[in-house]
């Protein structure tokens, strides 16, 4: 019979501070036991224990029996919770009490630190081994101290030697089968090993994942686990990018490109060891063992060609080197080099030219708060043009073969393009290309370039082997969805497809829903509809039944709520216009609404007309947000707002011209589904508030996102919340805000029949009869809406096909590569979220007439 | 939308009364017939000492005069009223001076003038004020920058006894008044709800002489609690006039200057208890020599932010706690650049000011070159010079935009012997400090 393999599971501090957790813990290692596998468990100490060993370290000698008796009494407890007698433990409280006592305690010698660290795992590692064998699953206790070796490397110091040391590990046959000899479950302590003297040495950072990948070299082991409180690693940090995908499979050298540039979850160190002994590493879920995780081993080199992630690192400083002199100057870079190992500074990424050399630093204690950097720089200066740049950040995809992909990235590099780029720098290992940017901009950044890298398919997240679930969808329980108002209705809007042609229909139903979850956002004292999104005279008449006023961009838009709403007063009508002529703001300010003010023009060359008005100043607070430029109205290309800075001069002016100003308006952008954008939109033009004498209220706009497919729902309750905080600051002034698309996109449909289905050069089209004419949108902001064939609701999918209109551009095109039923002329055809800048940007373009719109 | 209050019609502003009860001090105002009541609460204060009864009526009384100028501001009526006791002629100075220069700012906004419309009626004299035996410990007023922060650390460095105090709410204040580990106050005060809805009817607004009022208030605290100390942070500079107006000196913040400073503690001294003592610990340094403190101070760089603009709310991400764009953010960056190692001071802003060629224009007002300087609470021109001088010489600044523009356009134009930044980090005079405090800065 051929001896069991070995499986080594690593579980970090939370997953054994708890009773239920150190079951998950047996029943897992039982699992594999029932498969026929030995088991050696790798734990940390329990959580908090290495702080507070540490806090006895650094303690005066007076306080530290205090400390050492909590650090008892805690572990005692635990023992007590797990059902234990407390003389399990009691070698380790010998050793520390020993430990206080010993002569090198007062200089804090580090042989004497490491030896007080180690009691954490060795606290850990004797309780989980008593309740392991207590609950029938036999455990031995192993001290990993006799199996695993440290040696010094050169130039290290003798901290490093003894507090953050590494294991050279050879795969040993023999003591696989002596351990195995001594029982086939085994838990030993993570972080700890023993020098060539046999003093206790620590492993470092990362040290317990170091520990348990050594020994799963060294035993040879079948693979390693790593037991974490995430899901694995994912193409992205989920923090910053929701959307980020579950990596589910990498090779050794991706794996370490990502970890070293900027994931946490896994330290790189601990991938050499599984490396050279080829033993598989996953990363899995305690919460959820039942997920895949991220398996990472040899890889095949074979599979598809992908950018797996973007990582980043903040708080990156160049150092820029400008001179004519190291052109074909031998020994020039030596010299430079020579001033950074001198200063104590080490350089990461390089990028060089005839005349300039870029180097970025990782932020380091040498860098932060010494002041090396300045002394570096002197020295540079003496023989180069030298710039600090900075704070930055490192942005870098992460892919095997990333040299190939290279000419797939135009979407990626246009979006660089718009940025300030100091450093590019692609490594000959062909693994990763990395973008040095400004810190301030990285954070906004990343969740575009996820999306363009998986729009430009160079991230090819459909391929299953590779990918697994979003952050997103793992760490949210799927939104029960209610069943769609037009899927609920499909008779009768095929009825109306059938009969009217081509057509718009709204569901008022679905729009006072929408109003009503707005309306119990407490802290906004008044709403208003942004009319351009739909103007249609019952949408309009059923919000302003709700209570809802009503925003307008132009005294036609005026005079049509003018016309359709009679009864409401003036006070609930806002004018907002953007480069409008004199004209209009003359007949909204006779018509008694608020008008809006966005520029110093009208301040400046018609305060005549302003005499004894109430206005209100529309404020361009910074980079605007949304999900396409054209939909970004802030920021320095948006033509909307004042900018802060001209504020001062506005408010003079108004006062010359005789008006109040009584609101502030601020309107960043569209499709927004950040829940604390408006909590921070709010705060920041509450500030700017400070200094109008005569302000009543603040206008927060809308942008409100209505999600597209997978994408999540806008929280509602946590837009509450942010505001709710900002409220408490600013009492005094009213909140208001202004959505459109939100009350509108999902209320209405646009339906048009197929009209003929094309095969060319291996795509299908599927012609419909409205197009670019009747649903602008994705032809102007590459919007995307859902489609469907609504004759054959329910059909499995079986075509991937591109939906077209009848318009004769090339960019009539409502969407592209949709999986659906095979189309016949004459199915009729579902564009859904078509309720809000649909039939008001239809136009007559080839005589088409306009589409008809239809109220249910 | 309709504006239906008309300031001008207002006749009388009254000071109608104030009590203090169950941690309460209520203060209550007239305008006309109009009644406007303030609420301050002192959380969890115990009851008040009968030795420290009157002490305690002299110090809210002069609370309900302080904050009455955000009700007075409202209509400035030519008529000023006590329905309660009259203060003393010291008392009444001081009012007078609250009223017509820490209104001066709302003066030159709303273009009134107060000068001869402030008439305050006095008592005769009153009975000099005796000592209480107010324990030693100190109520330090904490506002989230980097001058109160700098305060909390010289006396924590000498083992003083204090507590953190603030006054309304403020997220960011209360995240850096966590970080210094003492005990914390944080006093509630409520505005008369009638003054808002005022406001909206077309009262007068601007700016009201806020530290004025949370002087009194932190008085009023420290007999309540037992302090005899109420220490602020102003440093030299602080209440240095930002313009003439009306040939009246308009002064940003005048009551943190000296000329509030040294009245309030003569009145409090005389009137209130003659150990208790209120002074600005920070008043012998310049602005440079607080931000080089300051930088020492790395467990608060991620906390405080001394940005006008983003004040209240805090936040991890440095774009929330400064905007970038107000006079105030350009000073600070500018000021403790000198002091700081380069990686260390872009973090705490998260962006580099001073390579950011659209600032040059905002960073030469604060140098007054060719501009003025702005109407904000920012260190005097010549320590802006001086550091961005001393910058000009430091090669890892020296090629950043505005520094660059600075060497070639600006420095070759300028005295070399104005620019000494080590004179300007001189301590200056400490005479008005407790004797043991002189030396906190040696």
């Amino acid at each position: 019979m051929s001896a069991a393999d070995w499986i080594v599971l690593k579980f970090g501090g939370t997953s054994v501070s708890t009773r239920a957790r150190w079951s998950t813990i047996g029943e897992l290692a039982q699992a594999r036991l029932n498969d026929g596998h030995c088991v050696l468990i790798v734990v940390s100490a329990v959580s908090g224990v290495t702080d507070q060993l540490k806090g006895l370290i650094e303690a005066e000698a007076e306080h530290r029996a205090a400390l050492a008796e909590q650090l008892i009494a805690r572990h005692r407890a635990f023992a007590v919770e797990l059902g234990l007698q407390a003389s399990v433990v009691e070698p380790v409280e010998q050793a520390l009490h020993a430990l206080l006592k010993s002569p090198h305690a007062a200089v804090r010698a580090y042989p004497w630190q490491a030896e007080i660290f180690a009691l954490g795992e060795l606290w850990s590692s004797r309780l989980g081994a008593a309740f392991l064998t207590a609950e029938g699953v036999t455990a031995g206790w192993l001290d990993a101290r006799t199996q695993l070796s440290a040696q010094a490397l050169p130039n290290q110091g003798a901290w490093a030697r003894h507090l953050s040391t590494s294991c050279q590990v050879q795969p040993s046959p023999a003591i696989a089968q002596q351990l195995r000899e001594a029982g086939s479950l085994q838990i030993t302590q993570g972080f700890i090993a023993r020098n060539l003297s046999g003093e206790t040495v620590l492993l470092g950072r990362g040290g317990s994942d170091t520990s348990a990948a050594c020994f799963g070299a060294l035993l040879g082991a079948q693979r390693v686990e790593i037991w974490t409180d995430v899901p694995g690693m994912f193409s992205a940090n989920p923090r910053r990018v929701p959307e980020a995908r579950l990596l589910r499979h990498l090779d050794y050298d991706e794996a370490q490109e990502i970890a070293t540039t900027g994931a946490k979850v896994l330290h790189p160190r601990c991938l050499g060891p599984v490396r050279d002994g080829a033993v598989p590493l996953w990363i899995k879920d305690t919460q959820r063992p039942e997920l895949e995780g991220t398996c990472i081993d040899a890889g095949g080199g074979n599979g598809p060609l992908s950018v797996k992630a973007i990582s980043h690192r903040m708080g990156v400083t160049l150092v820029s080197m400008e001179s004519i002199g190291m052109w074909q100057q031998v020994g020039f870079l030596a010299d430079v080099f020579g001033y950074f190992r001198q200063h104590g500074l080490s350089v990461d990424l390089i990028g060089s030219a005839e005349t300039n050399v870029t180097v970025s630093l990782d932020p380091s204690e040498n860098l932060l708060s010494a002041d090396n950097l300045e002394a570096l720089c002197a020295d540079l200066a003496r023989v180069c043009r030298v710039k600090v740049i900075g704070p930055c950040a490192a942005i870098t995809l992460v892919g095997r073969g990333m040299r190939r992909m290279l000419h797939r990235l135009s979407e990626v590099l246009a979006e660089f393009g718009e940025q300030r780029v100091h450093l590019v720098s692609q490594s000959s290992n062909n693994l990763n290309l990395t973008f040095v940017v400004d810190e301030d901009i990285a954070e906004a950044l990343l969740p575009r370039l996820h999306e363009h890298l998986i729009r430009a398919r160079v991230m090819a997240v459909d391929d299953a082997r590779l990918f697994g679930p979003s952050w997103e969808s793992l760490s949210q329980a799927p939104v029960a969805t209610a069943a769609r108002w037009w899927e609920r209705d499909q008779a009768r809007l095929l009825e109306i497809a059938a009969s009217q042609g081509p057509a718009y229909v709204y569901d008022l139903a679905s729009v006072r829903a929408q109003a009503q979850r707005l309306l119990a956002i407490s802290p906004v004292d008044r709403w208003f509809y942004a009319i351009k999104a739909n103007d249609h005279p019952a949408l309009l008449q059923a919000l302003a039944a709700l209570g809802f006023g009503l925003e307008c961009v132009s005294t036609a838009e005026l005079a049509w709520v003018q016309q359709h709403c009679p009864e409401l007063p003036g006070s609930r009508i806002l004018f907002t216009p953007n480069f409008a002529p004199r004209l209009e703001y003359r007949q909204a300010l006779a018509s008694g609404v608020m008008v809006t003010v966005d520029g110093l023009h009208p301040l400046q060359h018609w305060g005549a007309e302003f005499e004894g008005a109430q206005i209100a100043l529309r404020v361009d607070l910074g980079p605007g947000r949304g999900h396409h430029d054209k939909v970004r109205t802030g920021g320095q290309a948006s033509k909307f707002g004042l900018a802060p800075a001209d504020l001062e001069r506005a408010r003079l002016l108004a006062a010359d011209a005789g008006a109040k100003i009584v609101g502030l308006h601020a309107h960043l952008g569209s499709g927004i589904l950040d829940p604390q954008h408006w909590a921070e939109v709010y705060a920041q033009l509450a500030a700017l508030g400070e200094r109008f004498v005569d302000l009543r209220w603040l206008d927060i706009g809308g942008g409100l996102g209505v999600p597209g497919s997978g994408e999540r729902e806008l929280d509602l309750a946590q837009v509450a919340a942010g505001l709710a905080r900002v409220k408490q600051l600013y009492p005094h002034w009213d909140l208001h805000m202004e959505p459109g698309r939100y009350l509108v996109a999902d209320a209405g449909v646009l339906l048009a029949r197929v009209t003929q289905v094309k095969d060319k050069h291996g795509v299908r089209f599927v012609g419909i009869e409205a197009g670019m004419n009747a649903l602008l949108r994705p032809a102007l902001y590459d919007a995307v809406h859902p489609i469907v064939n609504l004759s054959r609701l329910g059909q499995p999918a079986t075509d991937t096909v591109t939906v077209v209109g009848p318009i004769c551009e090339s960019g009539d095109v409502l969407g592209r590569e949709r999986r659906m039923p095979a189309a016949a002329e004459g199915d009729v055809i579902l564009i859904a979220q078509a309720g809000a800048y649909g039939a008001v940007m239809g136009n007559r373009y080839n005589r088409r007439p306009l589409i008809a719109e239809v109220v249910l | 939308m309709r504006e239906d209050f008309d300031p001008r019609q207002v006749q009388c502003f009254r000071f109608v009364g104030a009590e203090y009860a169950g941690g309460e001090a209520r203060l209550h105002y007239a305008l006309d017939d109009l009644q406007l009541t303030e609420v301050v609460r002192f959380p969890g204060a115990p009851e008040v000492l009968p030795q420290r009864a009157q002490a305690v009526a002299s110090a809210l009384s002069m609370l309900h005069w302080l904050a009455g100028t955000s009700y007075y501001k409202a209509a400035i009526p030519r008529q000023i009223e006590f329905a309660g006791p009259l203060p003393d002629p010291q008392a009444a100075e001081l009012i007078t001076q609250v009223y017509v220069h820490g209104l001066a700012e709302f003066a030159y906004v709303n273009q009134v003038t107060l000068a001869d419309r402030v008439v305050i009626p006095r008592v005769a004299a009153a009975s000099e004020a005796s000592p209480l035996s107010l324990p030693r410990r100190a109520l330090v007023a904490i506002g989230g920058g980097k001058d109160s922060l700098v305060s909390i650390d010289l006396l924590s460095g000498r083992d003083e006894p204090f507590a953190v105090t603030w006054v309304g709410q403020s997220e960011l204040i209360r995240n850096c008044a966590e970080r210094c580990g003492r005990p914390m106050l944080n006093i509630e005060r409520k505005i008369a709800p009638e003054l808002i809805e005022l406001n909206r009817r077309g009262a007068y607004n601007g700016h009201v002489p806020v530290t004025a009022i949370n002087s009194a208030i932190l008085t009023l605290a420290a007999l309540l609690y037992g302090y005899d100390e109420v220490v602020f942070s102003n440093e030299a500079s602080a209440g240095a006039p930002t313009l003439i107006h009306d040939s009246q000196p308009v002064n940003h913040q005048w009551s943190k200057g000296p000329e509030f400073e040294v009245a309030f503690d003569a009145w409090v001294r005389s009137r209130v208890a003659s150990d208790l003592h209120y002074y600005s610990l920070l008043r012998p340094l310049s602005e440079l020599a607080v931000t080089a403190r300051f930088a020492r101070l790395e467990s608060y760089f991620d906390a405080f932010s001394s940005c006008n603009r983003n004040f209240r709310l805090s936040g991890d991400k440095p774009r929330s706690r400064w905007c970038g764009e107000c006079p105030k953010c350009h000073f600070v960056f500018l000021a403790l650049a000198p002091f700081l190692v380069k990686p260390a001071l872009v973090r705490i802003f998260g962006r580099n000011l001073l390579d950011n060629a659209d600032l040059i224009g905002d960073f030469e007002a604060l140098l007054e070159w060719g501009a003025d300087k702005p109407f904000e609470c920012v260190g005097e021109a010549r320590e802006s010079r001086a550091a961005l001088a001393r910058l000009s010489e430091r090669a890892d600044w020296r090629e950043d935009a505005v520094v660059a523009h600075f060497r070639r356009h600006i420095l070759p134009r300028l005295d070399p012997a104005e620019l000494d930044l080590a004179g300007l980090l001189a301590v200056g005079d400490r005479d008005h400090l407790p004797e043991r405090l002189r030396t906190v800065f040696d």
